[in-house]
């Protein structure tokens, strides 16, 4: 067999053999769902400690269970699992005053680290909570936490954390919904430049698992997701 | 058997051989290689150290670094000088055996003898180095800082000065610090990476590491061990700062908190 | 009997778990522990339905009822006039066991290949977002594990198989049926294994750490179970091969004549024997954990996260040197007949293999320095790890002075033995630095760690492995293995894989910890050039295995002995006879005589690179090359 064909049919197999790896990666990273972007939508400005910027709006809840948000109305594979709605990617400008409200349907219990009963990073260290300016949350009646975070090393450090009061466990359905009235919290922090950072829930409300750490608490699109700052 | 023939057939002395010379000439010169790259490379990469312990680890780095340079240049000059000097040229087979030689006492004994010496000297340094760091860990005086790891964020708590709670650290410098270290959920690992302490976070224990950072500066504090979907940004920094700054940060957090 | 096959194996295994679970899934859902013990149970029923189908338990069942199987039934067993079905049956002739394991290492290899290729896909850059961090982790726990199942067995297996037993001059191994089974297990594992990524993939990376594990989601079922299939499968092999070489080395084998790949070989093993049991415990445990509300390893319930580790580490300390000792001695074996020397110092060679598998029990806790669990024994454990260096500095002496004035014949199975000189002596001093406490605090759970398990797992196991086959891949396919493709391969592996862990080494010491999705943007150009090495590795891996492929099809037909080696496996002829010798061998020498006895001319090839015989379609193109004949 002449030389040349040797070295083709070799570079063939060895090309066929690249083209499995790569299906594997294409479909591998396909594989995961990827929730939808949802976009912080810019009103005006705000006057804050640092200037004048512009003032981005969030608008998220948590649910006690995913038939609401982006898994479906059938609530996708776990559909018992306390998931975040609308969705869990979420994008604010940089440079901004980033206001985020959250309806919080879920009951709770004693958080176990009551460093994250207490809000951190926000613009005055304070949130709303169903009306009321507010530091803390009572550390026995939490039902989740919305944290960001990120690797300071890449990007301006953001560190923000806010409870979510939990509503009674024997709260009713309210009239014309599956869920009782939430509990509904507002704060505001600051961007700084842009980057990546991740945000999850550090109150533990994945049931049956080790430390309450596990399930929805370890999965993106439940209590686990992005927010970039563009 | 002549006076004269055991005199010419030991003419010529181990050392004295063409192959023998030619490998001492390749391993003094792969030595110096490996001996300037030792100098100079793995201190720089791991960055500017932040205390006395990071500079301790860096100069043990080196040290290791310089030692090994002659063990391993032995092993390539041998191995080199082989597919130059004892090559059987070409891809047909030899057409002969090499010499017989089943062992070398004396090769052999040299062999274990430089290879223990060398293995003391290290337990030697890294014990006698354990010895000093670890008094430095026990200070008297250390504040005491207890770090908290959760999946996936650190948190700070300083019960020597009001219960101050943070996520990121704050140190006085030239101050000895003792971190009591804990986790409230799975394993994780406690690394200041420029001041070169790491001890895990166990639930349900405490452990202990210490360290003086003796340099002002912005450090980064990471996780070391895998815990979970967001291990890689289980990250924060640690501010070195002064201790008027230091007094003041502890101020303004107490009155953050009431 | 005789219709049993991997295909019913398949059948079996499907026809019993489908049913398992869904029993299991109606009656045990509903309770807390519902999904993990559904998942145990189903793979239960997969391994015992697999092993059924493919017909492991017919000896056995046949001997309780008192029909014990025939000569006849054990002829069919090994193999006899089966042509190539006996491949895919439950065979227990050690040569078809052999070429299976080499079969199951290579899809192994190209699996935890693959992986490893997406690994470092998704580290090119910082926030490359090509896997979420959960895909990330299971991906990473599964080439992990992966590999180290694929590296445990690739030496031992096929060639501890299919050589071994004929390197002592024995017809087969002592247990033939348990050699079989321990390969099977191993096939029903794999899939279990593989579920995992249908399960919410595993969290903790290869060494499954708890209390994560407990957490995690049934995916860790799925890596629970594999461990315990492949504990039992490592047992049974051991068993085998240290009785095999105990009680059937020919006659006038002593000690002193036997072959140091045989000491390999059976040191491999032993240390096995006590350490997978260990990680079986420490699995068992989990699943008590997982399934029934057990608190072995939770602090809260009593529990203790480090019981865990040290179960874990008794097991991971030794099993290194399980993996790396028969590579090692392949390549001693191989170096003195490259060299035309006997080996230098054959019992600094036993000692070296002897010293390490002692020492390699008592240095299990230099992986926990900085977990805490007992900083005062730290001390100690330094020592014992630090002396772990001088055994394996032996190693290097036997091979150095092998080499030493030999004629130096750079055949492609020689070349493993230089890569693996540079590659152990990098991968043993980074060893060193670990080793040293302080140090270690500074380096544990980095990139650093990392790339140091490579250089001497990859880059001495590996290569050994790769040169045992490039040795021996005469004898078991009678073909020569194509050489040109074979130094392609090498050369790209190798400055792949030099490549790829140089750039790991820098980042480690920078401060980049260890299975991480994404990391420091400072990171970026280590990372980059690490994962553009991979890609080379991968490449020429797949040169690698393209070069075997095509040379056991249309390979040159090899002599019986091509390098001209003075150990019994190559007086056989090719194609091999189904009982190796029609008149068992008696030894009155070591096999090292090289320069001692009088020189036979070496039959070997001359030209490197034939792929196909000389006349295409000519009656030595139709012979069958190996394997059973009457």
């Amino acid at each position: 067999m002449g030389t040349v064909r040797v070295y083709l049919k070799a570079s063939g197999a060895v090309a066929a053999g690249v083209l499995v790896v790569v299906l594997a990666g294409t479909t591998l990273a396909r594989a995961g769902t990827t929730p939808g972007l949802l976009n912080a939508t810019v009103k005006g400005t705000a006057q804050t400690p640092v200037g004048v910027l512009p003032h981005a709006f969030l608008e998220l809840a948590t649910y006690p269970d995913s038939l609401a948000g982006e898994h479906g109305p059938d609530g996708g594979s776990k559909p018992d699992w306390v998931s975040y709605g609308p969705t869990t990617n979420l994008s604010a400008p940089a440079h901004s005053l980033v206001t985020i409200t959250i309806k919080q349907y879920d009951s709770g219990g004693t958080i176990t680290n009551p460093y994250f009963a207490s809000v951190h990073g926000t613009v005055d260290g304070t949130m709303t909570i169903n009306g009321q300016t507010a530091t803390a949350s009572k550390v026995d009646a939490i039902g989740h936490t919305f944290t960001i975070h990120a690797m300071p090393t890449n990007q301006d450090p953001l560190f923000v954390s806010v409870p979510l009061r939990a509503l009674p466990d024997n709260a009713k359905p309210a009239p014309g919904s599956s869920y009782p009235v939430p509990n509904v919290v507002t704060f505001s922090f600051v961007t700084g430049g842009p980057g990546e950072y991740v945000w999850n829930c550090e109150y533990p409300c994945g049931d049956g698992t080790y430390a309450n750490f596990g399930g929805p608490m370890s999965a993106r699109g439940y209590m686990s997701g992005t927010f970039t700052v563009a | 058997m002549t006076q004269t023939e055991p005199v010419t057939a030991q003419i010529r002395m181990w050392w004295q051989r063409v192959e023998i010379k030619r490998i001492v000439w390749i391993w003094l010169g792969i030595t110096v290689v490996l001996a300037i790259f030792a100098l100079i490379v793995p201190a720089r990469v791991m960055g500017s150290p932040a205390s006395p312990t990071m500079r301790a680890v860096e100069s043990t780095m080196t040290i290791f670094s310089v030692a090994a340079a002659p063990v391993m240049a032995l092993v390539l000059s041998v191995a080199v000088y082989s597919l130059t000097g004892w090559r059987s040229r070409g891809s047909e087979p030899p057409i002969g055996d090499g010499p017989p030689i089943r062992g070398s006492g004396r090769v052999t004994a040299t062999w274990m003898v430089v290879s223990s010496v060398l293995t003391m000297f290290v337990l030697i340094w890294g014990l006698g180095e354990m010895q000093s760091l670890s008094a430095e860990a026990s200070a008297p005086n250390a504040m005491v800082v207890n770090v908290t790891g959760q999946q996936w964020v650190w948190t700070f708590s300083y019960p020597q000065n009001g219960n101050v709670e943070s996520d990121q650290l704050y140190l006085p410098v030239n101050r000895p610090v003792v971190f009591h270290v804990t986790s409230k959920d799975v394993i994780h690992s406690f690394w200041v990476v420029e001041m070169g302490i790491k001890v895990d976070a166990n639930p349900g224990e405490v452990t202990k590491t210490g360290v003086v950072p003796d340099t002002l500066g912005t450090f980064v504090v990471r996780c070391a061990e895998l815990c979970g979907l967001l291990h890689a940004h289980m990250e924060t920094q640690a501010h070195v700062v002064s201790s008027t700054d230091f007094a003041a940060w502890i101020t303004a957090q107490e009155s953050r908190a009431s | 009997m005789r219709r049993l096959n991997v295909v019913t194996a398949v059948a079996g295994g499907l026809g019993l778990a489908l049913p398992g679970w869904a029993i299991a899934r109606h009656f045990l859902e509903e309770n807390d522990f519902g999904p993990d013990q559904v998942t145990v149970i189903t793979m239960v029923c997969w391994a015992i339905g697999f092993m059924t189908g493919i017909g492991a338990f017919n000896g056995p069942i046949g001997w309780l009822r008192g029909h014990d199987l025939t000569p006849e039934d054990e002829l069919f067993l090994a193999g006899k006039d089966q042509g190539i079905r006996r491949y895919f049956r439950f065979t227990t002739d050690h040569k078809v066991v052999g070429i299976q394991y080499l079969a199951l290492t290579m899809v192994l290899f190209g699996v935890g290949g693959t992986m490893a290729m997406l690994i470092r896909t998704n580290l090119i850059s910082p926030n490359s977002n090509f896997l979420s961090p959960q895909e990330y982790n299971a991906i990473v726990g599964l080439h992990g594990l992966i590999m180290i199942i694929a590296t445990i067995i690739m030496v031992t297996g096929p060639f501890g198989n299919f050589i071994m037993p004929m390197m002592i001059g024995a017809r087969d191994m002592a247990f033939p049926r348990l050699n079989a089974l321990s390969l099977w297990l191993i096939v029903a594992a794999v899939p279990v294994l593989l579920s995992a990524t249908f399960l919410g993939g595993i969290p903790t990376g290869w060494v499954g750490y708890a209390p994560l594990a407990d957490q995690a989601p049934p995916g860790m079922d799925a890596y629970m179970m594999t461990i315990i299939i492949f504990a039992i499968s490592s047992a049974v092999a051991g068993a085998n091969i240290t009785t095999t070489v105990l009680t059937m080395r020919a006659r006038g084998m002593t000690w002193n004549r036997t072959p140091i790949f045989v000491y390999g070989v059976v040191a491999s093993v032993g240390l096995a024997i006590p350490a997978f049991p260990m990680f079986m415990a420490s699995q068992v445990m989990l699943g008590l954990d997982r399934t029934m509300g057990g608190r072995f390893y939770v602090a809260s319930g009593g529990g203790s996260p480090w019981l865990y580790a040290n179960l874990f580490w008794l097991m991971g300390h030794p099993e290194v040197y399980v993996i790396l000792i028969p590579a090692m001695a392949a390549l001693m074996e191989l170096t003195a007949v490259f060299s035309r020397k006997p080996l230098f110092s054959f019992n600094t060679a036993v000692l070296g293999i002897v010293g390490i598998s002692v020492l390699s029990v008592m240095v299990w806790a230099h992986h926990m320095y900085a977990s805490g669990w007992a900083p005062n024994l730290n001390g100690a454990f330094m020592l014992t790890t630090e002396m772990i260096s001088i055994p394996t500095g032996m190693l290097f002496l036997v091979i150095l002075g092998t080499i030493w004035r030999g004629r130096i014949w750079t055949r492609l199975p020689m070349m493993a033995t230089y890569a693996m000189l540079w590659n152990f002596i990098i991968g043993g001093i980074t060893g060193l630095y670990l080793s040293d406490v302080p140090l270690d605090y500074a380096l544990h759970g980095s990139m650093f760690v990392t790339a140091h398990f490579h250089y001497t797992l990859m880059g001495a196991g590996l290569t050994g492995a790769i040169g045992a086959l490039a040795f021996w891949f005469p004898k078991m396919t009678g073909r020569m293995l194509n050489e040109r493709f074979g130094f392609i391969s090498f050369w790209l592996v190798q400055i792949g894989f030099n490549v790829t862990f140089i750039g790991m080494f820098a980042v480690g010491l920078a401060g980049q910890p260890r299975r991480v999705f994404t990391y420091n943007n400072l990171l970026a150009t280590g990372n980059f050039v690490s994962t553009i090495g991979a890609y080379a590795i991968g490449i020429g891996m797949l040169f690698l295995m393209y070069a075997v492929i095509s040379s056991w099809r249309h390979g040159s037909l090899a002599p019986s002995n091509p390098w001209g080696s003075k150990t019994l496996e190559w007086t056989v002829p090719n194609p091999i006879p189904l009982e190796n010798f029609t008149v068992l061998p008696v030894v009155t020498s070591d096999a090292y005589g090289y320069g001692e006895e009088p020189f036979e001319p070496i039959e070997g090839p001359t030209r490197r690179d034939e792929l196909e015989p000389a006349h295409v379609g000519s009656a030595a193109d139709e012979q069958s090359t190996e394997g059973a004949r009457p």
